[in-house]
């Protein structure tokens, strides 16, 4: 309705106000203004990012962000039609992770949960999500409890557990001798590394010629090196996480590098790159190298996306984050719902096009092959420090015999 | 095994020597300053980042500029923030000190990025002796050499020069020295950067074996203190003979006891200050009574 000059409303239509609503009419949909569609009425999905920005292991936690904020950018930064947005909060400690869940949840009303850097943190927010019945993707840490005995429902990892990566990687080892000399740290991550890789050595006939026990953040190595010159291990098993880079670069110090192999279970990209080329050396087990002539295409578009933006290579975090992240981005929008029932059951089913991965129902794991890498013998980029050796297990069909049964892995679902 | 105990030995007085390094420091700041310089472990942090920067960008030579530019922060910082402490409590420049460190470290973060940056010791220090049974590495000998340089060459300074009786008598009794016409407040900035450089030194020689990341400073600053106390709050040769005995203990305990080699110093000092409550050649300071 319009107003005559003297104020009398006109009843009907006009030619003016005719073609300003055919005008508003065009505009909104021949420009397809985005905020009347009716998906985007209901505002955009949340995500919560639960990764260290403090403290050694920061550092991982960096590309993972990295690997989580690609695999949004690769979508548009969109879920069914709506905006995809990631919120990231700090792992302070474990009651601080734990917190931080929650204000997640209860504050920034988000519908999932990224994170989980160490070990530690993401057992008490596996906690956190089966409490508040929130999909948790744990993407970094190890622990073999995480999907055993620890598991809900609601939580889904895609690390390989210790005791299975020491269960594919042992019989590798072996080929280099069986007198081994144990170097692990004094934390569950170490412990548990020694304690899978001591059976296994013991059931393959082998020895203990040196077993030692690192307090965390040993920043002096020299004297345990000794130890171990004097031992003449066939091989040192490492379990060292953090405080690799340091005893990489001693061990190269005191003459070592290249006279006895050093080994250790899913060392980051971004540990070795901190040693430098002088001090690198060691065989690895690794989820993913930026080089591994096997990547597939939507990897190899990751990793130059990745280039591009942040101006170096591909970490095997990056690419862990941009896995976990694209299983609950994926998972989201096939159950077209941000119900978390919903998105659990959709990651339930869900399976990576291109590796053909997935999480195994009985527990949630991701089933992966890890990648077994050797520290080249003469490194001429500062990237490129690996060469890939081995896959293992082998054969797919052997995976689900390294990643343990159903009933060997005790894990059983509280009530969702 | 004879020579498996020689070569810890060895072994444990080269790490009591880099120990030694780190703690001098600290302990010329809070013996000339009365400063308890919990940002000591920030400048030993900036010294190891200081040397990677500049050797990738002008090479070898250039590292040398480090402990350099770390003083120059560290008189900076005395002249902005450290000399309104001097006639406060020690607990205050802790706390202070304190705030400083975690302003430092998230610096080093915001600049250098949170992850490990290489760093490896010059070709011509790479390579191992073997003395008989003992084994040394090279540049394990150059830090220890250059440790025992530094340190005659500052109780040379300290006890021959006329700098050196300025700074023993504004220790213990700034208002004298002011009365002697002496403008101590410069000196005190001297002092701090001082302190700071010699941080920066350790942090260069610690770079190529340990990882140079934004948590190198922690690894750092716990050892100092413990040799501080241990020798005496304040005392140089204290601090010396405490450093030496510290890299033997920790070197002993990881041969027969690995797990308790993190506790071990602890454990030590905590020995030492219930026989000697002032640490070994602590003395009375009327200051701090």
């Amino acid at each position: 309705m319009s107003l005559s000059p003297a104020g009398v409303p006109r009843r009907g239509t006009t030619r003016r106000t005719l073609l300003a609503a055919v005008g508003a009419a065009g505009a909104a949909s021949g420009l397809g203004m985005p905020f009347i569609r009716p998906a985007e009425a209901e505002g955009p999905i949340r995500i919560g990012l639960l990764l260290a920005k403090t403290g050694s292991i920061a550092a991982q936690a960096q590309y993972l962000s990295y690997g989580t904020y690609l695999a949004a950018a690769e979508r548009g930064h969109r879920i069914n039609g709506r905006p995809l947005e990631l919120v990231w909060y700090d792992e302070p400690s474990t009651q601080g992770a734990q917190q931080n869940f929650h204000k997640l949840v209860q504050e920034e009303k988000v519908v999932a949960v990224l994170g989980g850097t160490l070990s530690s943190y993401a057992l008490a927010e596996e906690a956190v999500a089966q409490q508040l019945k929130i999909p948790y993707c744990c993407d970094n840490a190890a622990a073999t409890e995480i999907t055993g005995r620890n598991c809900n429902r609601f939580t889904f990892r895609l690390n390989t557990p210790v005791q299975v990566q020491a269960n594919m990687f042992a019989p590798f080892l072996m080929g280099y001798g069986k007198k081994w000399y144990f170097l692990t740290a004094s934390y569950a991550f170490g412990q548990d590394i020694a304690r899978s890789f001591k059976a296994l050595l013991k059931a393959a006939g082998g020895t203990i010629v040196g077993d030692d026990t690192v307090p965390l953040n040993t920043s002096d190595y020299s004297a345990y090196i000794l130890k171990i010159r004097a031992a003449q291990p066939d091989m040192v098993l490492g379990g060292l996480a953090g405080d690799l880079g340091t005893c990489l670069k001693q061990w190269n110090d005191m003459g070592m590098k290249g006279k006895i192999p050093f080994a250790e279970i899913a060392i980051g990209d971004s540990d070795i790159w901190g040693v430098g080329p002088q001090a690198a050396t060691g065989i690895y087990t690794s989820l993913w190298w930026y080089k591994n002539p096997a990547n597939t295409p939507a990897e190899q578009r990751m990793a130059a996306d990745h280039e591009k933006k942040y101006g170096k290579p591909a970490a095997d975090k990056s690419w862990m984050g941009w896995l976990s992240a694209r299983s609950l981005f994926e998972s989201i929008e096939a159950a077209k719902s941000t119900r978390p029932m919903a998105i659990v059951e959709a990651l339930e089913h869900w399976k990576d096009s291109g590796t053909g991965v997935f999480y195994r129902p009985f527990d949630h794991q991701m089933m992966l092959p890890n990648l077994v890498v050797k520290v080249k013998s003469k490194i001429t980029d500062k990237w490129d420090f690996f060469d890939v050796i081995a896959t293992v297990p082998k054969n797919r069909a052997d995976l689900s015999k390294a990643y343990g049964s159903e009933a060997g892995i005790g894990c059983h679902f509280p009530p969702a | 095994m004879l020579s498996l105990w020689l070569s810890q030995l060895a072994n444990g007085l080269v790490l009591g020597g880099l120990y030694v390094l780190i703690a001098i420091g600290l302990s010329i700041i809070f013996g000339l300053l009365g400063i308890v310089n919990f940002a000591h472990g920030a400048f030993f942090a900036l010294g190891a980042y200081f040397a990677v920067t500049l050797f990738n960008a002008l090479g070898w030579p250039a590292v040398v500029l480090a402990p350099i530019l770390v003083g120059l922060v560290g008189m900076v910082v005395e002249r902005l923030l450290i000399h309104r402490l001097y006639d406060k409590e020690p607990l205050v420049s802790l706390i202070v000190t304190f705030a400083l460190a975690l302003m430092l470290e998230a610096l080093t973060r915001v600049i250098w990025g949170g992850l490990g940056l290489p760093f490896s010791a010059p070709p011509f220090l790479s390579g191992i002796f073997l003395w008989g049974p003992v084994l040394v590495t090279r540049y394990r000998f150059f830090v220890f050499a250059t440790t025992v340089a530094l340190l005659v060459a500052l109780w040379a300074c300290l006890q021959f020069t006329p700098y050196g009786r300025i700074l023993r008598a504004g220790s213990r009794d700034p208002e004298m020295v002011g009365l002697l016409g002496i403008r101590l407040p410069r000196v005190l900035t001297a002092v701090f950067g001082l302190g700071c450089a010699i941080a920066g030194i350790a942090g260069v020689l610690a770079a190529p074996l340990w990882t140079v990341d934004p948590t190198i400073s922690e690894n750092a600053i716990m050892p100092a203190f413990v040799i501080v106390t241990i020798g005496g709050l304040g005392s140089f040769p204290g601090a010396v003979i405490a450093g030496l005995l510290v890299g033997e203990v920790v070197t002993i305990t990881i041969q027969f006891a690995p797990a308790a080699s993190g506790a071990i110093m602890y454990i030590f000092m905590a020995a030492v200050l219930l026989v000697r409550p002032r640490g070994l050649l602590g003395e009375r300071w009327e200051r701090f009574e």
